[in-house]
């Protein structure tokens, strides 16, 4: 008895202790809560179209490699528009510059729906839950067939800042990443760094959301949705010019990103 | 809803945010079996994009718990919220998750704590370097949880 009651003591002060371990992971995470928010008020999901020369004032004037390559990335482009840097960049990029390029393009729009429409079928066949699934696949289609409206530039820009809409279509093309991914993990796996299946790298870089894309990704989904991509990449090396890769290789491309260590834009010509 | 190894939940609404009473079930073979621990699953109003919380109403004493019975393990957390610094490798949350699969993921850290990451550094270290006496405090938060 005599034991007890000593353990029960310690315990509760062992309590008291841990109550400030508590303490410490809360402000951690209250401040990773903060900067996200501050990131998410000076930055909106998907940005108005800009004037591509807006990129010369984010870097110092002396700053001669990126003033070089924004110059020459001036050369092809004329504008950009921009995405929260929130780790679904790509996705809110891919997203919302092909169903842009569809408004005025009704005969690829319709092709388009039509693979979209059937690959949800393709995702249940490979295992995954179809009531998991079936809201974010609405929402996608949902924006499909706004789009076949033809409404204004202003509509289809709206429906990609409500968070929620836009989230949901994020998560749609994650799980196609994976889809893909995962039906193709014989040529895959051999891109896929330590030691994981391709299923394990889906669950953990590709489903959850935030988890930043890489080539593997790009590829993907350009080749899930048959939509070839060209990324334009600006990043620290030496040369001055900008190099860019089509995904998949030798395609013509339909929608133009800007790469830059960590994050995608969408360019236009 | 009846999970695949025994445990059981139904639903019930608070304050408009939707929560969910689970009892987990001890795992067999550790120092938790035979207890049948109740923890509410309280789910955020953008669920399922953001995971819900977990938080045991029963005393518990566990390295990957709280001392206020707040489950901290990998798949509650979104990748960008990780204060416990998880493998890049650990299971996350994502939309396409399921309740049955985090109760599945309690009940094995019930099984097999991560001393890694401590939400309870002192049950971290006392079943490090002194498992006899984490087995005894552990037998006794059973038969607490018994006598309900």
């Amino acid at each position: 008895k005599m034991a007890d009651e000593q353990q029960e003591t310690s315990q509760g002060e062992m309590e008291s202790e841990c109550v400030n371990c508590l303490a410490y992971d809360e402000a951690i995470m209250a401040q990773q809560d903060r900067i996200q928010q501050e990131i998410a008020t000076s930055n909106p999901l998907v940005s108005d179209r800009q004037d591509l020369s807006v990129l010369h004032g984010e870097y110092a004037e002396e700053d001669t490699i990126y003033q070089l390559k924004i110059k020459d990335l001036h050369k092809k482009y004329s504008y950009i528009r921009k995405t929260r840097p929130d780790g679904n960049c790509f996705y809110r990029a891919f997203g919302f510059s092909h169903l842009e390029s569809l408004l005025d393009d009704s005969k690829e729009l319709q092709k388009f729906k039509a693979v979209a429409a059937k690959s949800k079928l393709d995702l249940v066949n490979q295992g995954f839950t179809e009531f998991t699934i079936e809201d974010f696949h609405n929402t996608f289609m949902d924006l499909i067939e706004l789009c076949e409206k033809q409404p204004a530039l202003a509509e289809l820009l709206g429906s990609f800042n409500d968070q929620s809409v836009s989230d949901y279509v994020v998560v749609y093309l994650r799980l196609l990443t994976s889809g893909y991914l995962q039906r193709e993990h014989t040529f895959f796996h051999h891109f896929i760094e330590g030691g994981r299946s391709v299923k394990e790298f889906c669950q953990q870089e590709v489903e959850p959301m935030s988890k930043e894309s890489d080539h593997i990704h790009i590829i993907a989904l350009a080749q899930a949705l048959n939509v070839p991509i060209l990324v334009e990449y600006m990043d620290r090396g030496e040369g001055g010019t900008v190099n860019h890769h089509v995904f998949p290789e030798g395609s013509e491309p339909r929608i133009f990103l800007l790469y830059r260590p960590g994050h995608y834009d969408i360019l236009y010509k | 809803l009846i999970a695949a190894d025994g445990q059981i939940s139904g639903n019930k609404n608070t304050n408009n945010l939707l929560e969910s009473v689970s009892f987990l079930r001890g795992p067999e073979d550790t120092c938790f079996e035979g207890g049948v621990f109740p923890a509410i699953l309280s789910f955020p109003s953008d669920y399922p994009l953001s995971p819900p919380k977990m938080k045991f109403t029963c005393d518990m004493f566990h390295p990957n718990i709280y001392p206020d019975g707040r489950v901290c393990i990998s798949i509650l957390h979104a990748p960008g919220d990780d204060p416990m610094g998880y493998e890049s490798s650990a299971e996350r949350w994502s939309p396409v998750q399921s309740v049955e699969k985090i109760l599945l993921s309690v009940v094995s850290m019930l099984a097999e704590p991560n001393d890694e990451s401590g939400a309870n550094v002192d049950a971290s270290k006392m079943w490090r370097e002194d498992r006899e006496q984490f087995y005894r405090l552990a037998k006794q938060i059973v038969r607490k949880s018994l006598s309900l």
